[in-house]
């Protein structure tokens, strides 16, 4: 086609394995639409504060457990807080702690599933092993298990470190709930990316073009940014669209079993269990947050289906038979 | 054959060892000295002495390791522990929760096999129509959504809207009809997987010569599902037995408090609200053993109804 059209003298379109995936992305609408969903939530989470009505922990004690009114779009919760407002912060609590989660556990996979892969041996052996448990205790009670251990040491070094500098920053309990949930999320994420990420790398080290350049004496570190990592990339962006809804529903499994991300900051999770024994007189204030967290995670899930169609083309075929 | 399974048993140790490994060692750096709690809750009549006497008593005082290879031995026996709180031993809260969470994962694997492979073998016979896309998308939309979401979205939905249901709370055995939503929502997640596995099974039967052979041979669709297709269904059964286990640990944390069921997830609920560690830890060591068991006896049975997979 490019050779058809230069040979009657039209400028060469130089399409990129990018663009060509960006291409790819936007005729799917299903992606689309989870894009422009997911992207809306991000807008919330960064411009929430400014847009809620109302501070998200303002309690007006004599106006609790309202009705919807002009006021309170979504009404009142049984401390008189905004609950419109929390939900637009709960946006924000979401976005935040599963953006962190997956850089950390994307950064860790990295680390250990390279270090697995050149390593090779003892390195690998027990890099594997660490893989094996994370499948084999299911993730909740892991998650679980790792936020109530953590909470009390780190709540102790906290209190330490302010009594120490006297920094304010220290002092904050929401902050805390946010490392603890952070911690304990990660702590389980991490050995998938790390599995994927050996994987590739042992799968791609052996490929033709890889031999070749090696043949011609291309330095390793060469190789690496210039093919392995180009080559990975496409698997491990479409692992980490997939994760970070996980870690949204980790995030709001946590604050909905009471851990996790606590009152009075917002968290979906946390409205949905605070709520539920309320679900017979005032069923919205459970529904709201239920069914906002049910559309973020199913559109960064359309999204990621749709970031697979694009960057793993030949996997679509084989899948879809 | 006893090769094969040695051999799978074989790489199951470390596993489980390392699962008890990292499982005490949270334990042992968390707040989870009983001694130093039974202390604060009795500061009048005990003395800092009886603090250090006591916890040399239970031997609290140990090294991590000496403590760990202890810790060991016992769960190797079967002790879980004590909790804190009821003054039990952990094995006996589970043995009282589990099996109500097994009655209700049973009937949740019975609804997966009896809808999931209709669905797969449906979606496949009527490949790439609107069919065979709102079978799998719907499959994947329960997947997606969060159980702790569906839970009272479902209770919202049939109870308060379509009034089909009565309140479905608490547990009265498994023939009542409180138990027909947790079993759905059981169910509803693996779903995708069984619906996924048995469409690609039966897509590959239906190329197949044989198949071509038999439609020649002049038989219905119908008898060539029933005698050539439903045989490879067996496959995905097998496999949604050790889904089911995992998705049904996860489910019950949540579907216990949504339905104040008195299940395992309610042992769970209940000693992460009291910080309980040692019923936290015994019963994540206790869902990790389960999780593993499933999995060797899945892989134990393949061999036996797919003839492709090797033995060794």
């Amino acid at each position: 086609m490019t050779t058809a059209e230069a040979a009657i003298g039209q400028p060469i379109r130089v399409r990129s394995l990018w663009r060509d995936a960006l291409r790819r992305l936007v005729r799917n609408r299903l992606s689309v639409i989870g894009l422009t969903i997911t992207l809306l939530f991000v807008f919330l989470a960064v411009f929430g504060p400014v847009l809620a009505p109302y501070p998200y922990q303002q309690q007006d004690l004599r106006r609790t457990s309202e009705l919807p009114t002009g006021d309170h779009w979504l009404g009142t919760d049984d401390l008189g807080r905004d609950f419109l407002s929390r939900v637009m912060w709960g946006a924000r609590t979401a976005i935040i702690v599963a953006t962190f989660v997956t850089s950390i556990a994307v950064t860790l996979g990295i680390l250990l599933g390279g270090f697995a892969a050149y390593l090779g041996g003892f390195a690998d052996w027990i890099v594997g092993r660490l893989v094996d448990v994370a499948q084999s205790v299911p993730t909740i009670m892991l998650a679980i298990l790792v936020d109530t251990a953590v909470k009390k040491p780190v709540a102790n070094s906290f209190e330490a470190a302010y009594q120490l500098t006297g920094f304010e920053f220290f002092k904050g309990s929401i902050l805390l709930d946010y490392l603890i949930t952070l911690a304990a999320i990660a702590a389980v994420s991490w050995p998938a990316y790390a599995r994927l990420i050996r994987g590739q790398i042992l799968s791609l080290r052996v490929q033709g073009y890889v031999e070749a350049a090696r043949a011609t004496g291309v330095p390793g570190g060469r190789i690496l940014l210039r093919h392995i990592v180009p080559n990975a990339l496409g698997p491990i962006i479409v692992a980490a669209t997939f994760g970070f809804s996980t870690a949204m529903i980790l995030e709001a499994s946590l604050s909905y079993l009471g851990i996790g991300i606590q009152p009075p900051a917002a968290s979906w999770g946390a409205m949905i269990n605070d709520n539920l024994h309320q679900w017979r007189n005032r069923p919205y204030l459970v529904a709201v947050p239920a069914v906002v967290l049910g559309i973020a995670t199913l559109a960064i899930n359309f999204l990621g289906d749709g970031l697979n169609d694009a960057l793993n083309p030949r996997a679509r075929s084989a899948t879809r038979n | 054959m006893i090769r094969y399974i040695a051999n799978r048993l074989l790489i199951t140790i470390p596993v489980v060892l390392l699962v008890i490994l990292i499982t005490f060692t949270l334990g042992f750096y968390a707040p989870g000295d009983p001694i130093v709690l039974i202390y604060n809750e009795n500061l009048t009549n005990m003395t800092p002495e009886d603090l250090v006497r006591l916890r040399q008593q239970y031997g609290l005082d140990r090294p991590y390791w000496v403590q760990y290879v202890d810790y060991m031995a016992k769960v190797l026996r079967g002790d879980l522990g004590t909790s804190i709180a009821t003054k039990q031993p952990v094995l006996d809260m589970i043995r009282v929760g589990l099996p109500i969470t097994l009655q209700l994962g049973l009937a949740a694997g019975l609804l997966l096999i009896v809808v999931g492979i209709p669905m797969g073998v449906l979606a496949a016979l009527r490949h790439n129509t609107w069919m065979d896309y709102s079978i799998v998308s719907s499959a994947l939309f329960l997947r997606t959504i969060p159980i702790f979401v569906l839970a009272p979205m479902m209770m919202i939905a049939f109870v308060l809207q379509l009034g089909i249901l009565d309140v479905p709370l608490g547990w009265q055995g498994l023939f009542d009809q409180r138990v027909i939503l947790p079993i759905v929502l059981l169910a509803a997640g693996p779903l995708a997987d069984v619906v996924r596995q048995t469409r690609v099974a039966v897509l590959e039967v239906l190329s197949q010569d044989y198949i071509s052979t038999a439609r020649a041979k002049g038989l219905t669709t119908h008898a060539i599902v029933i005698r050539h297709v439903m045989r490879n269904a067996l496959i995905p059964i097998v496999t949604s037995l050790g889904l089911i286990v995992n998705a049904l640990l996860h489910g019950s944390v949540f579907l216990d408090r949504v339905f104040s069921l008195p299940g395992f997830g309610s042992i769970v609920i209940n000693s992460i609200q009291l910080l309980d560690f040692p019923v936290i830890l015994g019963a994540t060591i206790f869902s990790a053993l389960l999780v593993i068991a499933a999995n060797i006896i899945v892989d134990l049975i393949y061999p036996f109804i797919d003839p492709r997979v090797k033995l060794d």
